[in-house]
C-alpha cells in the first residue's frame, strides 16, 4: 500500500495552519478536540498498536495528568504549561506502578485489568481521594496558559498550541518507531515468544512502553485542563477510553497517519451528525460498524503487518 | 452475623444475574475469542421486549400466571436469540478472519447503535414494568427477610446454568461447540459445521442474556436503555474472574462478584464498592493469571 | 483509497462549515440540553417544553416583532461536548441560551457564553459555585444547593427526627446537597448516624439498605435522583423496613411512583420548587392545559419546567430591554425583572444571577401516588 505523498501531507499541514483564518470558533474548537484526541490516540497507539498490549483504560493516565496540572495550578499557582513535564512524569510513574504486576497477563485479561484501573481512578477522583481532587465537582478556575508572555484564551490560539504539540509528537514517534526500541515493540506484538528468543527483554519493553504512552497521555491531560479550565471526573469515564481504543484500531493499529484520519472521523463524525439531533449517536455506531466491516485491517494499516517478519527491517525505512 | 448472612444473600441474588449474562460472554469468547461488547445491550433488549410483550399481549391475564410467564420467557428468549444471530451475521462474521480487535471495535459500534436505537424507539425515560405481576411474599427465616422472588431468581439462574452445562457436556451440538472452542480448524476437518456452531452460540448466549433482562425487569421493575453497559461490564468482569471461556467459571465468577460487591459495600465503603471489586479482580488475576477456573493456554492472536 | 479518505476528511471539514446560510430574520434562542447520554430523558423534556412555549410565543407575535427560532444543541451530559455545543451556539448567532442540566456541564460552557456576551439561563445546575464567579451573563432558574440544604435541615427539624442517615450518589449535585444538609443538621444538634454514597444506575440497592437499616436512623435523607429513590423505596418495602425517606428536588418526577409502586412510595417526603399544578397563577394553569393537550401527560420533571421558565425569562428580558444586545438583556434581568410570574413561582434574580426568595416547598406522596403539597 502506498504511503501519503509528501504533497498530500504538505496540503494537510497547510490547511491546518490556515484553518483558523477560514473557520468559525466552533469549527476551530472541533479541530482542537480532534487534535487532543489525536494526541491521546497516538500515545495509546504506542501501547496498543506498536506493542500489542490491550489497554482499555487509557483515560486513567489522561486523568492523572489533567488532575496533576489542575492541582499544581490551583493550589500552588504554578503556570499551567510548566506543569506539563511533571504531569507526564506522574502519569508515567503511576502507569509503571500499576502495570508492573499485571503487564504479563494475556490479552483479554490485561484488557479487563486496564478497564479496572480506569474505573478505580475515576471512582477515586469522584470520592475526592486524599482531599485533592474536589470530588464530583472536580477542580475549577484553572488559569489560562501563558506562552512567552502571551495568554492563550481563544480556540484559535489553542489550535496552534495543540496541533503544534501534535506535530512534535508525530515527529518524535516516527523517530521512535524507526529506532531499536520501536522495532523491539513490533517484534513483541508479532510474536512474543520469538521476541524473547532473540534476546528481547519483553517485560522491560512492555513496562517502558506503558510508562511512555501514559506519560504522553498525562501531558495531553495538561493541555485539556488548560483548554477547559475545569477538570471533573465525567471527562475521564470509561467511554473516553473506549473512544481512544476505537480510534487506534480503526486507524489501523501502529499506523500514525491512520490514527490521525481516524481521530478526525471518531471525533468529527458525532459533530457532523448533530443535524440528526437525538439520533446522532445511532448513526455514529452504525458508521463505526460499517467502517470496520469494510476495512477490517483499519483505515490505513501499518505496513509492517503486511510483510513477513524477515522483511520487517527494511519496512522500517 | 445476621447482617452478614443478609448481605450474603443480597450478593448472591445480584450475582445470579451477573452469572447469567456472563455465560453469554464466555460462550462467544470460548468459540470465537471475541469479546462481544454488544452482549450487555442484548440483555437490555430482553428487558424491553419483555415489557412490551407483557403489556401489549397481557399474557398473564389471558393465560394465567404460570403459563403466561412460560410463554413470555420463551418469546423473549426466542426474539433476543434471533437478534443475537443477526448481530453475528452483520457485525462479526465479515470480520472473522481479521485481527481480533477489529471485531471488538465493530462490537462497540454495534453496542452504541443498539443502545441508541432503543432510546429512539422507547424514549429516554425509564420504562417501568407493571407492578403486582409477581407475588411479593417475603420469607422470614430466623429473622432474615428474604423476598420470595429473590430466592426464585437465584434458583432459576442456577437451574439454567446447570441445564446449559449438561447441554454443552452431553449433547452432540454441545460436543461440537466444545470442539470448535479448542480448535476451529481441526473441528472443521472432523466434519463439524463451524458456522452452525457459531450460530448456536450466538443463539444460546443472547437467549440467556435476554432472560436475565426479563428477570431484572420483572423483579426490579425499572429498565432503562443504558443499563446494558453497567450489567454488561459487571458480567464481563465476572467472566474474566472465573476464567473466560469456561462455563462453570462464569457461574462462579458471577456469584462471587455479587458477593464481593455486597460485602465490600457492607464492611468497607459503599461509594468505593466498584473500586473494591476491581481491586479484588486484579489481585486474583495477579495470583491466577487466567482467572479462577481458566485453563492455562498458549496465547494465539 | 487514500484519495477517497482525503475527500472524506475534506467533506467532513466542509460539512462542519455548513449551515451558516441565513434564513428570514428571526430572534434565535439557543437551548443546550442533554439529548443523548444518561440524562437524555431530562433533555428531551426540556426540548418539549421549550418547543411548546416558543410555538405559543410566536403565535403571540414572537419577540421584538420577529418570530423566535429555537436552536437546540446536544451537550451529551458531558463537559467536553458541552463546550463544543456552546461554541456552536455562539457561532449561530443566538441572543440567549437556555440550559443546561448538570452543574459541571454548565460550568464548561459558562465562560464561552460570557465572553460572547450571551445571557445563559441554566435550568438544572444547582452547584453553589456557578454564580460565585462573577459572570455577568449567567442566570439560573434552579435554586442553589445551600438553599435546599437549609430547607432540608429545617424540614427534618420540624418533622421532629433526631437520628438521620444521609445517602447521596456522588454526583456533584447530590454530594453538594448532602454536605450542606449534613453541616446544618449537626449544628441543629441532630445526630447524623450514616453518611455515604451509592452508585447510581444500578438495580439492586439491598446491600446498601441492609447497611442503612443497621445504623437504625429515624429518617433517611436521600439527595440523589428519582430512579434510585424509586428503587430504594421499592426494595425497602421488600425488606419490611418502615423508616421514612426524604428526598431532594431531583426525586420530583412522576416516574418515581411508577418505579417504586404506589404502596412503597406512600409517605415519601421530598423538597421541590412548586410544581405548576400547585400554583394558581393563570400562566401556570394555561401552561399545564396546553402541555397536556400537546403531549398527553404531565410535565415529566421540574427541571424541564425550569427550562421553560428560562425560556420565558429570556423572552421577557429581550422584550423588557427592547433589544437583543446581551449586555442590555443581562442588565434588565439583573435589575428590572422583579416577581415575574414563572411556571415555578415568582422569579427575580439577584446581582449574582441567582433566584431570589424562598423557592422550596415540601411534598409528600399520598396513597394514590399523588404529590401533595405540605404545610409545615
Amino acid at each position: 500500500m502506498k504511503r501519503f505523498k509528501p504533497f498530500t501531507i504538505a496540503l494537510f499541514v497547510a490547511s491546518l495552519v490556515f484553518a483558523p483564518l477560514f473557520l468559525n470558533t466552533y469549527q476551530v474548537d472541533v479541530l482542537n478536540s480532534i487534535g487532543l484526541y489525536t494526541l491521546l490516540a497516538l500515545s495509546l497507539n504506542l501501547i496498543l498498536g506498536e506493542a500489542g498490549l490491550f489497554n482499555m483504560g487509557h483515560a486513567a493516565f489522561y486523568a492523572i495528568g489533567a488532575y496533576t496540572s489542575a492541582i499544581l495550578n490551583t493550589r500552588y499557582q504554578i503556570p499551567i504549561l510548566w506543569t506539563l513535564p511533571l504531569s507526564g512524569l506522574i502519569a508515567g510513574l503511576f502507569a509503571l506502578v500499576v502495570a508492573r504486576p499485571v503487564v504479563h497477563l494475556r490479552g483479554d485479561y490485561l484488557l479487563i485489568v486496564t478497564i479496572g484501573v480506569g474505573e478505580i481512578v475515576r471512582i477515586a477522583l469522584v470520592n475526592d481521594v486524599f482531599g485533592l481532587t474536589g470530588g464530583a465537582n472536580g477542580i475549577f478556575s484553572i488559569s489560562r496558559p501563558k506562552l512567552l508572555g502571551f495568554t492563550i484564551r481563544q480556540p484559535q490560539e489553542f489550535h496552534y498550541l495543540i496541533w503544534g504539540f501534535v506535530a512534535l509528537t508525530i515527529f518524535l514517534f516516527i523517530r521512535l518507531k524507526q529506532s531499536r526500541f520501536g522495532r523491539a515493540l513490533n517484534y513483541l506484538r508479532e510474536d512474543e515468544v520469538a521476541a524473547e528468543g532473540i534476546g528481547i527483554d519483553t517485560n522491560y519493553y512492555k513496562l517502558a512502553v506503558f510508562g511512555l504512552g501514559a506519560a504522553w497521555a498525562g501531558m495531553a491531560g495538561t493541555l485539556f485542563a488548560a483548554k477547559m479550565t475545569i477538570v471533573s471526573p465525567e471527562s475521564f469515564s470509561f467511554w473516553e477510553s473506549v473512544m481512544l481504543f476505537m480510534i487506534v484500531i480503526l486507524g489501523g493499529a501502529g499506523s500514525i497517519t491512520g490514527i490521525v484520519v481516524a481521530a478526525f472521523l471518531v471525533i468529527g463524525l458525532p459533530e457532523l451528525f448533530r443535524e440528526f439531533a437525538g439520533a446522532r449517536m445511532l448513526v455514529f455506531g452504525l458508521v463505526m460498524m460499517v467502517m470496520m466491516v469494510v476495512r477490517p485491517q483499519g483505515l490505513l494499516p501499518a505496513r509492517s503487518q503486511q510483510l513477513s517478519p524477515t522483511l520487517l527491517k527494511e519496512s522500517n525505512r | 452475623m445476621e447482617e452478614f448472612i443478609q448481605q450474603l444473600t443480597n450478593g448472591l441474588a445480584v450475582g445470579g444475574i451477573y452469572a447469567l449474562i456472563a455465560l453469554g460472554y464466555t460462550m462467544v469468547y470460548g468459540v470465537l475469542k471475541l469479546i462481544n461488547f454488544a452482549h450487555g445491550d442484548l440483555f437490555t433488549y430482553g428487558a424491553y421486549l419483555g415489557l412490551t410483550l407483557l403489556t401489549s399481549l397481557a399474557l398473564t391475564d389471558r393465560l394465567g400466571f404460570t403459563l403466561g410467564m412460560v410463554v413470555l420467557v420463551l418469546m423473549v428468549m426466542g426474539l433476543v436469540a434471533v437478534l443475537g444471530a443477526i448481530l453475528e451475521r452483520a457485525a462479526y462474521r465479515p470480520l472473522r478472519e481479521s485481527p481480533r480487535l477489529s471485531a471488538v471495535v465493530s462490537a462497540l459500534g454495534a453496542s452504541i447503535f443498539l443502545q441508541n436505537a432503543l432510546m429512539l424507539i422507547y424514549g429516554a425515560r425509564f420504562q417501568v414494568y407493571p407492578d403486582n405481576i409477581l407475588p411479593t411474599a417475603t420469607l422470614n427465616i430466623f429473622g432474615l427477610y428474604l423476598p420470595l422472588m429473590r430466592v426464585l431468581i437465584v434458583l432459576a439462574s442456577v437451574l439454567m446454568m446447570i441445564v446449559l452445562y449438561v447441554f454443552i457436556q452431553k449433547t452432540r451440538i454441545g460436543t461440537a461447540i466444545r470442539a470448535a472452542a479448542i480448535d476451529q480448524g481441526a473441528a472443521r476437518l472432523m466434519g463439524i459445521d463451524v458456522n452452525r456452531v457459531i450460530l448456536m452460540v450466538f443463539l444460546l448466549g443472547p437467549a440467556l442474556g435476554g432472560i436475565a433482562g426479563l428477570m431484572v425487569g420483572l423483579y426490579y421493575g425499572q429498565v432503562n436503555f443504558t443499563m446494558g453497559w453497567v450489567y454488561g461490564m459487571k458480567a464481563f468482569t465476572a467472566a474474566i474472574l472465573g476464567g473466560i471461556g469456561n462455563i462453570p467459571g462464569a457461574m462462579v465468577g458471577g456469584l462471587l462478584l455479587g458477593v464481593i460487591e455486597a460485602l465490600g459495600a457492607a464492611y468497607l465503603s459503599i461509594a468505593w464498592k466498584d473500586a473494591i471489586a476491581f481491586c479484588v479482580l486484579i489481585l486474583i488475576l495477579i495470583i491466577r493469571p487466567t482467572g479462577l477456573l481458566g485453563e492455562r493456554v498458549a496465547d494465539k492472536i | 483509497m487514500k484519495k477517497r479518505l482525503l475527500i472524506l476528511v475534506a467533506a467532513l471539514g466542509l460539512a462542519l462549515g455548513g449551515g451558516v446560510a441565513q434564513a428570514a430574520e428571526t430572534v434565535k434562542i439557543g437551548l443546550m440540553a442533554p439529548l443523548t447520554g444518561s440524562w437524555a430523558s431530562e433533555g428531551q423534556g426540556m426540548k418539549n417544553i421549550v418547543a411548546l412555549l416558543a410555538e405559543q410565543q410566536n403565535a403571540k407575535g414572537g419577540a421584538l416583532g420577529k418570530p423566535i427560532e429555537v436552536i437546540t444543541e446536544d451537550d451529551g451530559g458531558d463537559p467536553r461536548t458541552a463546550s463544543l455545543a456552546a461554541q456552536r451556539l455562539t457561532t449561530k448567532g443566538v441572543v440567549a441560551v437556555v440550559g443546561t442540566y448538570g452543574s459541571s456541564v454548565t460550568e464548561a460552557s459558562q465562560a464561552i457564553y460570557d465572553e460572547a456576551k450571551i445571557p445563559q439561563i441554566a435550568n438544572g445546575s444547582t452547584a453553589i459555585r456557578l454564580t460565585e464567579k462573577g459572570f455577568k451573563h449567567f442566570f439560573r432558574t434552579a435554586p442553589r444547593d445551600d438553599e435546599q440544604g437549609r430547607m432540608a435541615a429545617q424540614t427534618i427539624g420540624k418533622l421532629g427526627f433526631k437520628k438521620v442517615a444521609i445517602l447521596h450518589d456522588s454526583t456533584s449535585y447530590a454530594k453538594g446537597l448532602a454536605d450542606e444538609a449534613n453541616a446544618l443538621l449537626k449544628k441543629q444538634g441532630v445526630d447524623v448516624v450514616f453518611f455515604d454514597a451509592l452508585t447510581p444506575k444500578e438495580s439492586d440497592y439491598t446491600a446498601i439498605l441492609t447497611k442503612l437499616k443497621g445504623a437504625n436512623p429515624d429518617v433517611v435523607l436521600f439527595t440523589g435522583y428519582y430512579p434510585e429513590a424509586g428503587q430504594l423505596l421499592r426494595q425497602k418495602k421488600g425488606m419490611n423496613w418502615k423508616t421514612p425517606f426524604i428526598g431532594g428536588d431531583a426525586t420530583n418526577n412522576a416516574d418515581l411512583v411508577k418505579i417504586a409502586g404506589k404502596e412503597a412510595a406512600e409517605g415519601f417526603y421530598f423538597l421541590s420548587p412548586p410544581q405548576p399544578q400547585d400554583l394558581d397563577t393563570p400562566e401556570a394553569k394555561a401552561f399545564l392545559t396546553d402541555y397536556q393537550k400537546k403531549y398527553n401527560e404531565l410535565p415529566p420533571s421540574i427541571w424541564a419546567v425550569l427550562a421553560g421558565d428560562g425560556f420565558r425569562v429570556a423572552v421577557a428580558g429581550i422584550a423588557g430591554a427592547k433589544s437583543t444586545d446581551g449586555d442590555k438583556v443581562a442588565d434588565y434581568l439583573h435589575t428590572r425583572l422583579k416577581n415575574y410570574s414563572g411556571l415555578s413561582g415568582p422569579i427575580s434574580f439577584d446581582a449574582k444571577g441567582d433566584r431570589e426568595g424562598d423557592v422550596y416547598r415540601v411534598y409528600k406522596v399520598d396513597a394514590e401516588g399523588k404529590f401533595v403539597l405540605q404545610k409545615l
